[in-house]
């Protein structure tokens, strides 16, 4: 029995920039069945087409973009697109995903996954319609903002394509820089640089043909059952349409968890001025779904009217932007962290890391390490809009101290030493948004998730503060706790190669997932438990990529202020993270040794020896 | 059985099929003022009504309101003998370790207050495993009170305490509906666990104790909650206990009806709600539309295109930032302009139909749609809009209800 038609379009696009060379391989059954698709495969792949210690910006480099069985089908959210390389930014595995309508396109295209290796002589947009595949010089492209060249490709090619797109930023190998597709983007980790290296601006793709899937009937029964779920959770079917991500804001604020003046504390004083109430009231103009079949329509658009900044209009700021961009930095000034946001998205970077590069500056400034002068005369006082929308143009366009700075906290504490222990990063990656002192499994989280500090990998704040799956106490560091990191960590890898939405998990759990995955491709998983196995081969593949790749136990720390300054208020006053007891339990619960790397009878058991 | 139980017992369920439709209004003294409570009494007699087998209150209801149970054929009464502070919701929300359960009556009190059967609350999962035996030792106090005067005792099983997370909401569950069978519980009442596979499971730990199963917060579509129905009944199910899905509608009585019907009639969710070979038309909201496209993805597949952007019978368009939803409206004029007579316009049925033979794949039809979403497929036939012959799909599966069938 071949893939194709059993969710999967059976196929892998590879394209050679170097070469000008363009050809199609088969996807391997066993390879879809024991990975999915999406980060699964776009890691085996990274793993198998690189050898040790590559150069994120070499030739040799691929950037991956994989998309998975029930892409382009009726499964909620089904047109995310997985970002697989290595990361400028930190030297590790980068796997990003992005919303937008190009995930599903690539699949009518024909292909499971496009891997783009070598580098163009000179700027240059690949273009894929349907079989039809080739690279163009892009000419005027090269240059404009992420929207500017969105435009442009459109007006060339037609409304019909979707496009994967970097700015400014990603052209001059900025490490934060995104991918971006209409109004989304895959921000963390700098993918957009990765392709910059190769000379891509960008890449647009139509595709007409039809995803089949193994037992359609079955399956309609399952999505409609998915879909049904999302409608009667109470997050996905109001908050978050109502309010965006940024619903949680008041919730995690209450909870002591809203880091703010770059984690000095947890509790936000204005909070309530950036919660998604009061964007609601006065920015926001709509909601619209970013992905396929997406219910949920977390994403809002924001019509800002300022003398300041004047008319614009924003695809946001959502929870982490509000977060990094507003409370990090003590900034309560909504129009100028939409504003800020926007510039973010027109040069092509990531708000998370720029909005933590700016805490830093701004707690560095405020101890007097940096000065005014050094800053090119901002004065980068907490809560300084003015200094916020300046220093954020600055590492945007990589202009003066703005090309230092978008270096990232890692670099920028190698210059200023004395900000070590408040440096708020792991392994080269900023913080995102959720106090881990006030919700302890989060500091787990951070410090073993494989592209550093990423909430995304195992979000225990979920239960942990938001009372998802009936809540679990935000405080405990115990076996417990670890255990739930892990379910939530395989559960999230299984999405992210199914490939869909996280936001699917605030209604659905695996077994729903699970439900479609089956009728999808036909593969015999006996239950939920096989498709959770494969979330934990996947975690297990990545973490060996990683290995391969120097790190080890010791890269899975946390800041120094979270291991060693408990917090000043909230329900969790007076704690510091306790990583140390949580990260022992989870590589002994994971079958790694003490040194974090997987055990030989532990890779044997998930068949991780067959493959690669 | 003693006869005195026996006769109580076939007073809520329906001695014919085993089921029962109970309807609970006991929920302001446990959760707060909620909607749809506002007046138990206007609500009740709104509900009554309809079809029904029994009504579940807590003791100062049923003194208050002991007008409305006493007649012929008025619904069982189930009358609750504990109190808990588990439910508060909104600004009375207490953390799980300050839950409590007390019991307030003893069921010799409930049958002077007319009960046909008592209730109390079994929550498993406390921290403290004191609390957790203190409770059990209450539950099976209170059931066997209730053998000595020959009532009913119905247990509503809840995982709740410092013990309970997603992962384990099941298991927990199935314990404690194990606890309370081997407690002596004449009926049970549990939440619903998301899926027919899980509820199963639940059903066979009850050993033949008939399981009810709870609503839980009103569901936004009327439909989403009829089809869980059927499932739970599928999954073993003896009937429903719903509250605020009841009330909380705009028509009480029809709800209860339609659940009747259901639970005791066999019928469909299709038969319940007519929606086959209705005449519908679509109307089209497209300041709801969130741009999400799922609408022309199951229209595809439902003609048997598979997944396609390319083979919808509608078409989601953005323009100025805004979402533009063309659809068939039944104009005509495709059919008009077809040579050979092979697009008919159903008038009665409100649909196109299309001759396939007759069609000679010109695309005339193409050329005239002023809505410019009928297309030819790769076989150079239209793919004209049949409205799914009454349910039409792309209105079944909008997530914001910016496509209506309307009936017409």
């Amino acid at each position: 029995m071949t893939l194709e038609g059993r969710g999967y379009a059976g196929k892998i696009l590879y394209v050679d920039l170097t070469k000008n060379k363009i050809w199609t391989e088969p996807l391997d059954e066993k390879i879809a069945y024991l990975l999915l698709g999406g980060k699964g495969l776009g890691i085996w792949l990274l793993y198998k087409l690189t050898r040790r210690n590559e150069n994120p910006f070499s030739p040799n480099m691929p950037i991956i973009f994989a998309v998975g069985p029930l892409t382009g089908t009726s499964a909620p959210t089904s047109s995310k697109t997985c970002i697989v390389t290595k990361s400028p930014a930190t030297g590790t595995l980068l796997d990003s995903y992005c919303g937008g309508f190009f995930g599903s396109e690539l699949k009518y295209a024909g292909y499971d996954c496009l891997v783009i290796i070598g580098k163009a002589d000179d700027p240059s947009i690949l273009v894929i319609d349907n079989d039809n595949v080739d690279i163009r010089p892009a000419g005027q492209l090269w240059g404009l903002t992420t929207l500017g060249a969105e435009k442009e490709i459109k007006k060339i090619l037609g409304e019909d394509f979707k496009t994967m797109i970097i700015g400014p930023a990603g052209e001059r190998l900025s490490p934060m820089a995104g991918v971006f597709s209409n109004l989304r983007c895959a921000g963390r980790g700098g993918a957009g640089a990765v392709m910059g290296s190769k000379k891509l601006k960008a890449i647009a793709v139509r595709g007409n043909k039809s995803v089949h899937v193994y037992d359609e009937k079955e399956f309609n029964k399952m999505a409609w059952i998915a879909h049904r779920t999302l409608r009667m959770s109470e997050s996905t079917a109001r908050t978050m349409p109502i309010y965006g991500t940024a619903n949680i804001l008041l919730v995690v604020n209450e909870a002591g968890a809203l880091p703010t003046r770059n984690f000095q504390t947890g509790r936000f004083e204005n909070a309530e001025e950036i919660s998604g109430e009061r964007f609601r009231e006065t920015l926001w103009i709509k909601a619209f779904s970013c992905s396929l079949n997406c219910p949920i329509a977390c994403s809002k658009i924001a019509a800002v009217n300022d003398e300041r900044f004047g008319e614009v209009t924003v695809d946001g700021p959502d929870y982490e932007t509000i977060f990094s961009l507003g409370s990090n930095c003590g900034v309560s000034d909504r129009n100028a962290i939409a504003y800020a946001n926007h510039i973010c998205d027109l040069y092509g970077i990531d708000t998370i890391s720029t909005g933590g590069i700016i805490a830093f500056v701004m707690e560095l400034y405020e101890k007097g390490c940096i000065t005014q002068e050094e800053l090119e005369g901002i004065d980068a006082k907490w809560g300084n809009a003015e200094a916020l929308v300046r220093l954020v143009e600055k590492i945007a366009k990589g202009e003066g101290i703005g090309s230092f700075l978008e270096l990232g906290v890692k670099k920028i504490a190698e210059k200023y030493p004395n900000g070590r222990a408040y440096a708020m990063e792991v392994k080269g990656l900023e913080l995102p948004g959720y106090e881990p002192r006030a919700a302890q499994g989060m500091g787990l989280c951070y410090a073993i998730s494989e592209r550093g500090a990423c909430h995304l990998r195992a979000y225990t704040a979920g239960g942990e503060l938001l009372g998802h799956l009936g809540g679990i106490d935000p405080l405990t560091y115990d076996r417990t706790k670890v255990m739930y990191a892990i379910d939530r960590q395989d559960e999230k890898a299984v999405i992210d190669s199914s490939v869909l939405c996280f936001f699917t998990l605030f209604g659905l759990r695996l077994k729903e997932v699970y439900q479609m995955i089956l009728p999808c491709t036909g593969f015999n998983y006996e239950s939920e438990k096989d498709l959770k196995k494969v979330g934990e081969r996947i975690i297990t593949l990545a973490r060996l990529y990683n290995i391969r790749e120097g790190f080890s136990a010791s890269d899975d720390y946390l800041p120094e202020r979270l291991l060693k300054e408990p917090l000043p208020e909230g329900p969790a006053k007076g704690m510091v993270v306790r990583l140390e007891p949580m990260l022992k339990e989870y590589y002994r619960i994971r079958g790694w040794d003490e040194n974090g790397i997987p055990k030989h009878e532990k890779i044997d058991e998930l068949r991780l020896s067959e493959i690669i | 059985m003693p006869v005195g139980k026996s006769i109580r017992m076939n007073s809520i369920f329906n001695p014919d099929d085993g089921r029962c439709v109970m309807l609970p209004v006991d929920h302001n003294f446990l959760v707060g003022p909620i909607r749809g409570l506002e007046n138990v009494e206007e609500t009740l007699k709104r509900a009554l009504r309809g079809r029904l087998d029994a009504v579940m209150v807590s003791p100062g209801q049923a003194k208050r309101l002991a007008h409305l149970f006493g007649k012929r054929g008025s619904p069982a009464l189930v009358v609750r003998g504990d109190w808990s502070n588990a439910f508060r919701e909104k600004v009375y929300t207490l953390p799980v370790r300050s839950i409590q359960e007390i019991l307030i009556a003893h069921p010799r009190d409930l049958l002077h207050l007319g009960a046909t059967g008592a209730v109390i609350y079994y929550f498993i999962g406390y921290g403290d495993e004191e609390k957790q035996a203190q409770h059990y030792e209450r539950m099976r106090w209170f059931i066997r009170n209730c053998e000595t005067v020959g009532l009913p005792c119905l247990v509503t099983v809840m995982p709740m305490g410092e013990k309970i997370n997603g992962a384990n909401f099941v298991d927990f569950l199935e314990l404690g509906v194990r606890m309370a069978v081997e407690a002596g519980a004449d009926m049970l009442e549990v939440p619903y666990t998301q899926d027919i596979d899980t509820f199963r499971r639940i059903v066979a730990a009850a050993k033949g104790v008939p399981v009810l199963c709870a609503g839980g917060p009103k569901a936004a579509r009327l439909r989403d909650t009829l089809e869980i129905v059927v499932e739970l009944l599928h999954a073993g199910a003896s009937g429903v206990v719903f509250g605020r899905q009841v009330f909380q509608s705009e028509d009480p009585a029809a709800l209860l009806n339609m659940l009747y019907a259901l639970v005791h009639e066999g019928k469909t969710v299709e038969e319940v709600l007519g929606l086959i070979g209705r005449r519908v038309r679509l109307k089209t909201l497209a300041e709801e539309c969130i741009g999400c496209r799922l609408c022309e993805i199951i229209c595809s597949s439902s003609h048997g295109s598979s997944f396609s952007m390319d083979k919808a019978r509608l078409r989601i368009r953005e323009a100025q930032g805004k979402y533009i939803i063309s659809a068939c409206t039944l104009c005509g004029l495709c059919a008009k302009a077809c040579p050979t007579g092979a697009i008919k316009v159903n008038v009665e049925l409100g649909r196109l139909e299309l001759n396939e033979e007759k069609c000679t794949g010109c695309g005339k039809c193409v050329e005239v749609c002023p809505t410019e979403v009928l297309k030819l497929d790769e076989k150079r036939k239209p793919l004209i809009c049949d409205r799914c012959q009454g349910d039409p799909q792309c209105a079944r599966w909008c997530p914001v209800e910016a496509i209506i069938a309307e009936v017409y």
